[in-house]
């Protein structure tokens, strides 16, 4: 009988290393994940975000300064061109841009895309103007 | 002779020394036993560490990115509307130009802003941080500031024909004083401009064409 036990102890304790040994490693490796997932996912979010942050801005500096220049000419053709404009600017003002976690992000941008293109043709600014894919690192 | 063909056919097996050392033997099945076990736990633990973190960090990165590429964004959305604005209206070919060339040096500076927001991330050295912060005019410290200031305080808008050069000359010398460690490695040191002076650019620009200074009110008001 106390051979019997003394056998199993023995295959417990075996066992049992064999499960503190991969916790060992378990651990040391969470810690290397969990510093690379953080730099890789920044990484990726850092690009992703420059994207956005970049387009958006493009069309908010773009629609201000319009606004101004079509303010000061302060003709009454331009009203629709100025609404159109204002509509704009109020879409990239709620658009919370930087906010990765906003479940609307990319179907807003889409519409804010739409309103731009909008605001161009009623502007009569030709489509190949519009963005210099050629000078921008990051194309949208 | 039978003996020797068995000797032959097990090559690996020592058959002539009986005193093998068994323990030894099991010792050492036992330790790659356990540093399998080690090297299996340690690629589950990073698999899980890192399903875990990358979302987390992407959420961080991407508020980074995206606050740091609005500014360039708007300064160039600012600077496409003048030069549409200036199609439209027939404008010279010279403030034509101009408008372009100050749309390269913002692509530039967006290059610049988009390589240091891909250094930040590998290496995250705080002082080589500083350092590159301090070179972008990213920082709003009194001391860079004023370096700012003494360098472009009455060079804006004194000569149109070579208003661009004349800011860029200005800043070699303020390069020359902010030496650091990651832009050694860049040849394009005296281009290399930033958001300060592309602010004032376009604020000269935008007097050029005759435009008042509320037009541009809001690109004053960037900030990275």
């Amino acid at each position: 009988m106390e051979a019997a036990a003394g056998a199993s102890d023995m295959f417990d304790a075996i066992v049992m290393a064999e499960e503190r040994f991969h916790g060992e490693g378990y651990r040391d490796g969470y810690a290397e994940g969990s510093h690379v997932g953080v730099i890789e996912g920044r990484r990726y979010g850092a690009l992703h975000g420059a994207k956005i942050g970049s387009e958006i801005g493009y069309y908010l500096g773009f629609a201000l300064t319009w606004q101004c220049l079509l303010h000061r000419a302060a003709e009454e053709k331009h009203s629709k061109k100025i609404k159109t404009l204002e509509s704009l600017i109020g879409m990239i003002q709620k658009y919370p841009y930087e906010d990765p976690t906003y479940d609307k992000l990319q179907e807003d941008l889409e519409k804010i895309r739409g309103k731009f293109k909008q605001v161009c043709s009623l502007l009569n600014i030709q489509s190949d103007f519009r963005i210099d894919t050629e000078r921008s690192p990051l194309t949208f | 002779m039978s003996w020797v063909q068995a000797a032959l056919s097990q090559p690996n097996e020592d058959v002539f020394d009986e005193d093998a050392d068994e323990l030894h033997l099991v010792q050492k099945e036992w330790k790659s036993t356990m540093e399998k076990r080690v090297k299996e736990g340690y690629r589950d633990g990073v698999e899980a560490g890192k399903d875990l973190s990358l979302q987390q960090g992407f959420n961080r990165g991407y508020k980074q990115g995206a606050e740091m590429m609005m500014a360039c964004g708007q300064l160039k959305g600012t600077l496409s509307a003048l030069l549409s604005w200036c199609l439209l209206n027939g404008h010279v070919s010279a403030l034509l130009t101009k408008t372009n060339n100050l749309l390269d040096a913002v692509g530039k500076y967006e290059e610049r802003v988009l390589k240091y927001v891909n250094s930040i991330y590998p290496q995250p050295h705080p002082g080589e941080l500083l350092d590159s912060v301090q070179d972008m005019g990213l920082n709003h410290t009194v001391p860079a500031e004023s370096k700012f200031a003494g360098n472009e305080t009455g060079r804006g808008c004194e000569n149109d024909s070579e208003l661009s050069e004349n800011c860029c000359e200005g800043n070699v010398g303020l390069d020359s004083f902010q030496s650091d460690s990651w832009r050694t490695n860049e040849h394009m040191d005296s281009e290399e401009p930033t958001l300060t002076w592309l602010k004032k650019q376009a604020a000269c620009l935008g007097a050029e064409l005759g435009l008042s200074l509320d037009i541009l009110e809001h690109v004053q008001k960037l900030e990275s």
